[in-house]
């Protein structure tokens, strides 16, 4: 397990260290840097003020000098300052990522609260009207673009009672209730799509299952089909439900970039596509490594998680 | 007393309570907040002179003053609405060569030092790059502003000179342009970019990047009894569907300047009855920007019949539904003081009879050889934001119907300026803010040789001597006829026709007082005066 | 868990029994695949055809007659602009599709050959490349595109390479575990035994067993492309005008106007979840005819 552990961390570090290159390099290749777009704030451009910016931002070095530097920074936990806010990027990313964590976890309950029971409902009833009627809802949920749902919830609310949820961040201190509200419906938007995944993974983890020889002895037996479900076939089943959930934390924030943008949620991802269009390189170097560290921790958790369910995998490996 | 008589008393004491009760329901309430739109976050902080765009300036406003200010309370901009906010008193010596301001005591910095003139001849000397100054921008959009002026002097505490090369009425306008607050001699102006040290009504509570900045009341500002409110909080929604409907559903109170188009303000009227929408000129238009530098747009016959072939009132109805002004390159009146008027305006190419127009423009091209079967082929760029897009597709249209065929590149935001200046194009859509409403800010600026912001690069011997000689002209009749011969010029010329003068919707919940929008998107928005019902 | 390619049989039988017989025989077995492959058809014609069955021209403006509700002249009504929503949704089909296709068939073919030659050859470069294909999968799909977007600028070739190269590694490690497992089977020591070149044996005999998840892959990726498009469009990055895109045809106007004209929002997002739920249909009829141990992926 150790020795396992090792590799796949090894990996990881690899990996991460592949990813900062690929997104240093494409960052780089983006026409137009922070200085133009300060210029573009004053309407003009002077040659001998932007020499002076550059300078000052360090972005007259070479390529490798800049890409050194950031990564000798990283290991000692400097983050760097934002082109744009002048100010630490920690100092402004850090009070971004509980939004962002609640939202996606929230999305994620959701998604497995409806789309797990929905999937084996679909699973046991089979072929029937009500399994047809499911996938198709749940298949809908999974071809809606989650910013149009999310922009209809808002005119909806809007036009029939003319309130909207509050577009500044409400601390759970403040007004628990009004939180809730406000990142209820977001997550329903998000969540919404990841159900539908949940519900299909499900249903098909399951029809695989119930098809084993196990199955058919534990019916032969005479045991309840209810307890066939859950005390058998849901527990082999819950170990692609988990692996999709890790992946869909990945996926969930593609959902999120536009949903916190439409219901205005001060989150990582809707500031993340202003640093992009800002070319704030500090700032989308390091939250996009953070996203990958994130998506490389939750598979290697899930991994784990793969091992600890699964007894088969943990001597294999 | 006969019963007449009482009846009477009791009468007057019935209106005069009646009248009281209507003068304590219009006089200003102390507290409350209010909530103003945002639609992006500040660009560079509160570092107003270190930018040039409504986003930085509309919400610094409440943290600074000027020298001298546009009446908040009054729409119309002019010389006659001049307030003194730093300055108590100004005069204007030596045949318009000098300016003198004599400051106000007692002022107070939002962090307690004293203001003085040292602030003023630091503020402008920075602003002039001028070889005493203490202190640099970092970028520096207004630099040409304040080419006239040879020397700022502080002889005391309270009294600031501005020695002139030669006469400028101008620069006292310019002066009360929401882009001339005065910067702390006692802090870097860097300072600005993350805060905000300022004299004005409210101070900078806190600036959450990317969601909000928070004002909270100045109790030792200078004027007693200001501000009414006791804090803003200026909210940053880059959607505009939401931030439409976070307006529509009261959670905004006030709209950005330049944000409400006219079926928008409809649709809000209609969604909220109760709303106040001001229909007001924002002092920014829609011009196509030629490149007289290069082929085919050198040739002026080329440029003219570009003029020609635009349809002006077609493209406000199509663009703007309707909410939009034609005029010539200064604001037509009521939106402005020195624009050509409309009669005026019909003989200038492009704003008379629809048929005849095209016809100019579509024979113009085929003297050059040029027909819609046998186009000339060009390329016209524009930024790739939806409200050029439209401008530009508009265009492309109309330039088809004449014989040019032009494909539209859309530019991102980044590099469009940088193109523009160095003239890397050929025709482009563009908007243009002016910071006040004056023949200098806009002539330098816009059409003066070698000026950054001139995207044109038009340089015209004759025009430039115009352009001086208006700018020294100090009889104010004889300085509109100049300026009116000026626009005719300029649009003759065509290196910059302009299409039309963008009107703002600016809407407001009814509970707010004393917003008054200007004719001016960069100049209003103190919110020294605004109150709000409870 | 992939499974080995059982394809083989499924595609010999289509091929001894023709194509009509196979397309009847598929719908009356999956009629909701069936449904989701009309839907695609209708799409594909409305692409390829826009230019005959719009009914005006999808740039025009027309300042008389803006938000316009849907009526004979206009079936969906009109933008903001005076525009023919109609025709708009038409010509949007069309940079949906090129869009969508065109990203899945670039990520698929280079992914599939990455794959298949990594797959084929083994050893350390198949490690190498894995890490390097977990690289570009380990980033969001969005997030990726949105940069690439952003570094590429605003145009149709960039914007399908922004949203093709997220989508690669998936092509690459379906194939590559195909060619895992066909590697070993009798046919290809045959071949090798005979002297046929690596090469040969790469394209010839292997890469056609590896079409039957080929094809599941891209049908199932298709949405992922379409919807990333009109995501990228509705933040501002995606396909440039004048190109109609569903997606920015619900970004900045649509959700203004939306109360004065619903239509606006309506219609672009129908189209684009219709499109996406047709080709999901298939591409679940596809995957279940095709390969059924695939199902749980």
């Amino acid at each position: 397990m150790k020795t396992y552990l090792a590799q796949r961390l090894g990996i990881a570090a690899l990996t991460l260290f592949g990813m900062s290159l690929v997104i240093f390099a494409l960052l780089r290749l983006a026409p137009g840097d922070i200085v133009d777009i300060l210029f573009s704030t004053g309407g003009y451009v002077n040659p001998s003020e932007r020499a002076a910016i550059e300078k000052e931002l360090g972005l007259d070095r070479p390529l490798w000098a800049q890409y050194l530097e950031w990564i000798r920074n990283l290991f000692v936990g400097d983050l760097g300052k934002s082109y744009r806010y002048d100010l630490p990027a920690w100092e402004i990313i850090r009070p971004l990522i509980p939004v962002t964590v609640e939202l996606a976890v929230l999305s994620l309950i959701i998604a497995v609260a409806l789309g797990v029971p929905t999937g084996v409902i679909s699973a046991v009833r089979q072929d029937t009207t009500l399994d047809y009627a499911l996938r198709i809802v749940s298949l809908a949920g999974l071809s809606m673009p989650s910013f149009w749902l999310a922009m209809v919830i808002i005119l909806v609310l809007v036009a029939w009672i003319g309130w909207i949820p509050p577009v500044t961040y409400v601390s759970p201190f403040q007004n628990f209730p009004l939180h809730c509200v406000q990142f209820l419906l977001p997550a329903l938007a998000v969540g919404y799509r990841s159900s539908a995944l949940m519900m299909r993974i499900t249903r098909s983890a399951l029809l695989e299952v119930m098809r084993e020889d196990y199955i058919r002895t534990a019916r032969a037996k005479g045991q309840g089909e209810r307890h066939v479900i859950w005390s058998h076939a849901l527990k082999n089943a819950i170990l692609p439900v988990v692996t999709v959930i890790g992946i869909e934390f990945a996926f969930l924030i593609g959902g999120l970039v536009v949903t916190e943008t439409v219901f205005n949620l001060p989150g990582v991802a809707r500031f993340l596509v202003q640093a992009i269009l800002w070319r704030d390189y500090p700032i989308v170097q390091n939250l996009v490594m953070f996203i990958a560290i994130v998506v490389i921790v939750s598979n290697l958790v899930v991994d784990m998680l793969y091992g600890v369910l699964d007894p088969r995998v943990r001597y294999a490996g | 007393m006969t019963r007449f008589r009482a009846a009477a008393v009791w009468m007057a004491m019935g209106m005069i309570a009646l009248a009281a009760t209507f003068a304590i329901a219009q006089t200003p309430k102390s507290g409350g907040h209010l909530n103003v739109m945002l639609r992006e976050d500040l660009p560079q902080g509160f570092a107003v002179h270190e930018t040039a765009t409504v986003s930085t300036s509309f919400p610094s406003m409440p943290c600074f003053n000027n020298l001298v200010i546009f009446d908040q309370l009054k729409r119309t901009e002019s010389v006659e609405t001049l307030v003194g906010e730093l300055a108590e008193k100004w005069s204007w010596q030596d045949n318009y060569r000098n300016l003198v301001f004599f400051l106000r005591k007692n002022v107070k910095w939002h962090d307690g030092h004293l203001f003085t003139s040292k602030d003023v001849k630091f503020t402008f000397d920075m602003l002039r790059e001028a070889p005493e100054a203490q202190a640099k921008l970092r970028i520096n959009p207004r630099k040409d502003w304040y080419a006239n002026v040879e020397a700022v002097e502080a002889a005391d505490p309270h009294t600031v000179v501005f020695r002139l090369k030669r006469p400028q009425p101008s620069l006292l306008m310019m002066f009360a342009s929401g882009y001339t607050p005065i910067y702390a001699a006692h802090v870097p102006p860097a300072s600005y970019r993350t805060g905000c040290i300022g004299t004005g009504p409210f101070k900078v509570k806190e600036w959450r990047k990317g969601e909000y900045a928070d004002y909270v009341k100045n109790p030792d500002y200078f004027v007693k009894g200001r501000p009414y409110l006791d804090s803003l909080r200026y909210v940053v929604i880059e959607n505009r569907g939401t931030r439409i409907s976070a307006l529509q559903a009261g959670k905004l109170d006030i709209a950005f300047p330049g944000e409400t188009s006219k079926t928008a303000s409809e649709q809000l009227k209609k969604a909220v009855p109760q709303l106040v929408v001001t229909p007001v000129g924002q002092m920014v238009t829609d011009n196509i920007i030629m490149n007289v530098k290069k082929p085919p747009f050198d040739n002026v016959k080329v440029r003219l019949a570009v003029s020609h072939a635009i349809d002006r009132r077609g493209l406000i109805q199509a663009v703007h539904q309707g909410g939009a002004v034609v005029g010539a390159s200064l604001a037509p009146k009521p939106w402005g003081i020195w624009g050509i008027a409309e009669q005026g305006l019909q003989a200038l190419p492009g704003y008379g009879k629809l048929a005849d127009e095209k016809a100019t423009a579509k024979k113009m091209m085929a003297e050059l050889g040029y027909t819609p079967e046998k186009p000339l082929k060009v390329e016209i760029g524009t930024r790739a934001i939806a409200i050029y897009v439209d401008m530009a597709s508009f265009v492309i249209n109309e330039l088809k119907q004449i014989g040019i065929e032009a494909t539209l590149k859309q530019v991102e935001t980044a590099q469009w300026h940088p193109m523009a200046t160095r003239g890397d194009y050929q025709i482009g859509a563009n908007l243009t803010g002016l910071g006040v409403d004056d023949p200098d800010a806009n002539f330098y600026e816009n059409y003066a040789c070698g000026s950054p912001r001139n995207y044109s690069q038009y340089c015209n011997e004759v025009v430039m001597k115009m352009i001086e000689q208006q700018s020294q002209e100090l009889h104010p009749q004889k300085r509109l006829e100049m300026v009116l011969a000026l626009q005719k010029k300029l649009e003759e010329e065509a290196p910059r026709p302009i299409l039309d003068w963008r009107l703002d919707y600016f809407t407001v919940w009814p509970h707010v007082h004393n917003m008054i929008p200007h004719n001016d998107i960069y100049n209003f928005g103190r919110m020294q005066d605004v109150w709000r019902d409870k | 868990m992939v499974g080995v390619a059982l394809p083989a049989q499924a595609g010999a039988r289509a091929r001894r029994d023709g194509l009509v017989p196979t397309v009847i025989r598929f719908f009356r077995k999956k009629p909701l695949g069936g449904a989701g492959a009309i839907v695609m058809l209708v799409i594909i014609v409305m692409a390829v055809f826009a230019n005959l069955i719009q009914t005006h021209d999808p740039i025009a403006t027309e300042a008389a007659d803006t938000l316009a509700p849907p009526t004979a002249a206009h079936w969906m009504g009109t933008d903001h602009l005076g525009r023919d929503i109609y025709s708009r949704i038409v010509h949007g089909a069309r940079v949906s599709l090129l869009v969508g296709l065109g990203s899945t068939l670039l990520a698929s073919i280079l992914g599939g050959v990455i794959g298949l030659l990594s797959g084929y050859v083994g050893g350390k470069t198949d490690l190498v490349t894995q890490r390097v294909m977990d690289i570009l999968q380990g980033l969001p799909l969005l997030v990726l595109a949105l940069v690439v977007s952003a570094a590429l600028g605003p145009s149709i070739p960039n914007v399908i390479l922004a949203i093709s190269i997220p989508i690669m590694p998936r092509a690459a490690r379906v194939i590559r575990a195909s060619v895992l497992a066909i590697r070993e089977f009798q046919y290809v020591e045959a071949a090798r035994a005979l002297g046929v070149s690596h090469l040969r044996v790469a394209f010839r005999h292997i890469l056609p067993n590896t079409m039957g998840p080929f094809i599941v892959l891209g049908t199932a990726q298709l949405g992922s492309a379409i919807l990333t498009e009109a995501a990228l469009s509705f933040l501002g990055l995606g396909v440039p005008e004048p190109y109609p895109s569903w997606g920015r045809m619900l970004s900045v106007s649509a959700a203004e106007y939306a109360q004065k004209a619903p239509h606006l929002v309506l219609f672009p997002g129908i189209a684009i979840s219709l499109a996406v739920f047709g080709s999901n249909l298939l591409g679940d009829a596809l995957r279940d005819t095709l390969d059924p141990r695939l199902r749980g992926a």
